[in-house]
């Protein structure tokens, strides 16, 4: 695989999801325009709030959307409504697969060996499930992905909840599986911390898609 | 001129996309490298671009439907002027979103959940469609005729171009039926003299095999499924369809049981490779094995009568066969006990040839003692069937599958397992005959299916 570069940005605080998101976009038109410049990386955390791919299922909601108390965000990405709040680590590439592989089924399954990895640097024993995109800790989901992608530039990437709250995801059918459980990386290791994960996160990255960082 | 968007592969191992939304509309202008449309693979999303300044003219698949990889699912004109035209040769295959039908169908189906909100009826409206069937693939040569063969350039979408190469067929001498003379899959198994339709029950190659190279479950049929009408109609049953359900509605007051073998059938496979070059057919290799099996297994064979139990001079089997229009039909193979392998397999071919034209005569379909149904040319792994009146028993064949074997050693091993399934009048015939007859048939076909021969 290529050496490449990419831009990592990885706030201590809690980020605005909309202003992130634009961010993205930022790089990701960025790329299609100019494919030389760097890939583009974030992991941080974000404030509560709900997310739905382009294809969702709005019945997989189960608060109304008029309902201010909840921020609620249609994106480019693929699969049902999520939920992302503090507690959780979330983890953006914005990457030009044709420098990889261009194949968002390959790019997916590589999320998840990537997920595998960092829980394993934990000791925590996961899994992927066969036409359920994620990963899972016995029956419980642990890590969600959600990709979109436009001239095989990505958008979006993947989330592993740490130590959060997840009764908020009981407002939602979580990617449109009923009755879904859901877990905290904390519950299988309590020694760990997020900013630990952060560095296992972008240690991994780095690894596996043979990343050089720039900080910026 | 238009240009046509194509259903693309996301992956590698992509056989078909689900269109989650056009971000178009039909008339409106798109510039080149502009998004036209989101396709969705698993949880990735892709964005489908223009590969030209232009008009979308036509949106040839609805958002919710699935399409196989290099479908075309849109038209892109040039010139303003050409929409119309374009959109008049695709009328009826687009769908209307919004029209006031459809927001009615809407509304008719949201009565029935707790909360209605009205201003969510639009997001309903997507929600609705993405539950219907995809739209049946849309008349291609309505434009097709008029547009085909202005240059001598070869268009063929890139399932065609690999089954091609795969079946040895000449691109240039295939018409195609694609807007623009495009070719696509169907038309090269329609040159390679394979059925492009479903194929009829009964007449498998092997009750492993799948006719053709893509009816498979790696990937999806062409073909969409069978219909007699249109959405919204009701279509009166044809005279082959009453008597089906006469029969099958007899059916209720027999007390069946069902009783299932799994049938190791490599053995089955290689002779019947040796002997496919002789004509031999894979349906009349199983009406022969049941046929002599039933001979050590007279109570199979029989059915019930006021006066007793009837046991039938000869062993005539018939095989269910779907008619195309409607129905189905049993022609039947009497005594291949004593024909041999190759007359049997001319026998079969011919009736089903004549059941398609509908010559046969009656006692080429009414005389069956025992009836056998094959379903494993579509892949099932097993099912179950109704018994037909007048006999004791039916045989339901379902694919053979390669199964991983956990053998009397300890040992592991793959073979490749068909699952056949009894159903029988316990009046007559009871658990231990249909459990004997299956023993000796699953014996005979796993270790002595060259006997078959004579």
């Amino acid at each position: 695989m290529v050496n490449r570069t990419a831009i990592i940005k990885q706030p201590d605080n809690i980020s605005f999801f909309n202003d992130v998101y634009k961010l993205q976009k930022e790089y990701q038109e960025a790329l299609i325009l100019d494919n030389s410049i760097p890939d583009f990386i974030w992991i941080g955390e974000h404030q509560l709030c709900y997310t739905l791919g382009r294809g969702s299922n709005y019945d997989n909601l189960l608060f109304s959307l008029n309902d201010t108390n909840y921020d609620v965000f249609k994106i480019d990405r693929g699969g049902e409504v999520t939920c992302h709040m503090p507690g959780q680590l979330i983890t953006y590439l914005v990457l030009d697969l044709k420098n990889f592989n261009k194949d968002l089924n390959w790019y997916l399954r590589k999320i998840e060996e990537i997920i595998i990895k960092i829980l394993g640097t934990f000791n925590i024993d996961c899994h992927s499930r066969e036409g359920f995109t994620g990963v899972w800790i016995g029956n419980k989901k642990i890590a969600s992905i959600g990709i979109g992608c436009k001239r095989w530039i990505t958008i979006n990437g993947f989330s592993i909840n740490i130590d959060c709250e997840l009764e908020n995801f009981n407002k939602i059918v979580p990617c449109g599986i009923e009755n879904c459980l859901m877990a905290n990386m904390i519950d299988y290791n309590k020694n760990l911390n997020i900013q630990e994960v952060k560095k296992i996160v972008k240690k991994i990255i780095q690894e596996e898609f043979n990343f050089d960082f720039v900080s910026k | 001129m238009s240009h046509e968007i194509f259903m693309p592969a996301l992956s590698s191992t992509m056989t078909e996309g689900k269109i989650v939304e056009w971000l178009k509309n039909p008339g409106d202008k798109v510039e080149r490298g502009e998004s036209v449309l989101v396709v969705e693979s698993d949880k990735a999303d892709m964005d489908v671009e223009s590969f030209q300044d232009g008009y979308l003219a036509a949106v040839l698949m609805p958002a919710g439907s699935t399409a196989p990889v290099g479908e075309t699912i849109g038209l892109i004109v040039e010139n303003e002027d050409e929409i119309a035209s374009v959109q008049e040769k695709n009328k009826g295959n687009q769908p209307e979103v919004s029209s006031s039908d459809q927001l009615e169908l809407v509304s008719n189906k949201t009565e029935e959940k707790p909360v209605v909100q009205t201003e969510n009826i639009n997001k309903e409206a997507e929600v609705v469609l993405k539950l219907e069937k995809p739209v049946p693939s849309f008349k291609t040569d309505q434009i097709n005729a008029a547009t085909s063969n202005v240059s001598s350039r070869i268009i063929a979408s890139p399932r065609a171009k690999k089954l091609a190469s795969q079946m040895g067929v000449d691109l240039a001498k295939v018409h195609g039926s694609g807007p623009h003379g495009r070719i696509q899959a169907d038309d090269i198994l329609k040159a390679n003299g394979q059925p492009v339709s479903i194929p009829w029950i009964g007449e498998g190659d092997s009750p492993a095999s799948i006719p053709g190279v893509n009816l498979g479950v790696k990937s999806k049929p062409e073909t969409s499924g069978n219909s007699f009408g249109n959405p919204g109609e009701t279509v009166q049953f044809n005279t082959l369809q009453k008597a089906v359900n006469k029969n099958m509605e007899s059916s209720l007051e027999v007390p069946c049981f069902r009783v299932g073998y799994s049938i190791n059938t490599d053995k089955l496979d290689n002779f019947y490779k040796k002997v496919k070059q002789n004509g031999v057919t894979m349906t009349a290799l199983l009406v022969k094995a049941v046929a002599k099996t039933l001979k050590k297994h007279p109570q199979v064979n029989s059915s019930f009568s006021e006066n007793g139990i009837s046991y039938p001079e000869n062993i005539n089997i018939a095989v269910a066969v779907a008619m195309e229009d409607g129905g189905l039909i049993t022609p039947v193979l009497k005594e291949p006990c004593n024909t041999d392998l190759f007359e049997l397999s001319r026998e079969w071919k011919d009736l089903v040839k004549r059941s398609r034209s509908k010559q046969l005569e009656p006692d080429e379909y009414s005389t069956g003692t025992f009836t056998l149904s094959n379903l494993g040319m579509f892949g099932v792994d097993r099912f179950d069937a109704i018994l037909p009146p007048g006999t004791g028993a039916i045989l339901a064949i379902a694919s053979s599958k390669p199964t991983v074997i956990a053998n009397n050693d300890g040992s592991i091993s793959v073979k490749k397992i068909m699952q056949v399934n009894l159903t029988a009048d316990h009046r007559v015939i009871y658990g231990a005959d249909g459990a004997s007859f299956l023993k000796d048939l699953a014996y005979l076909i796993e270790n002595e299916p060259e006997t078959l021969v004579s």
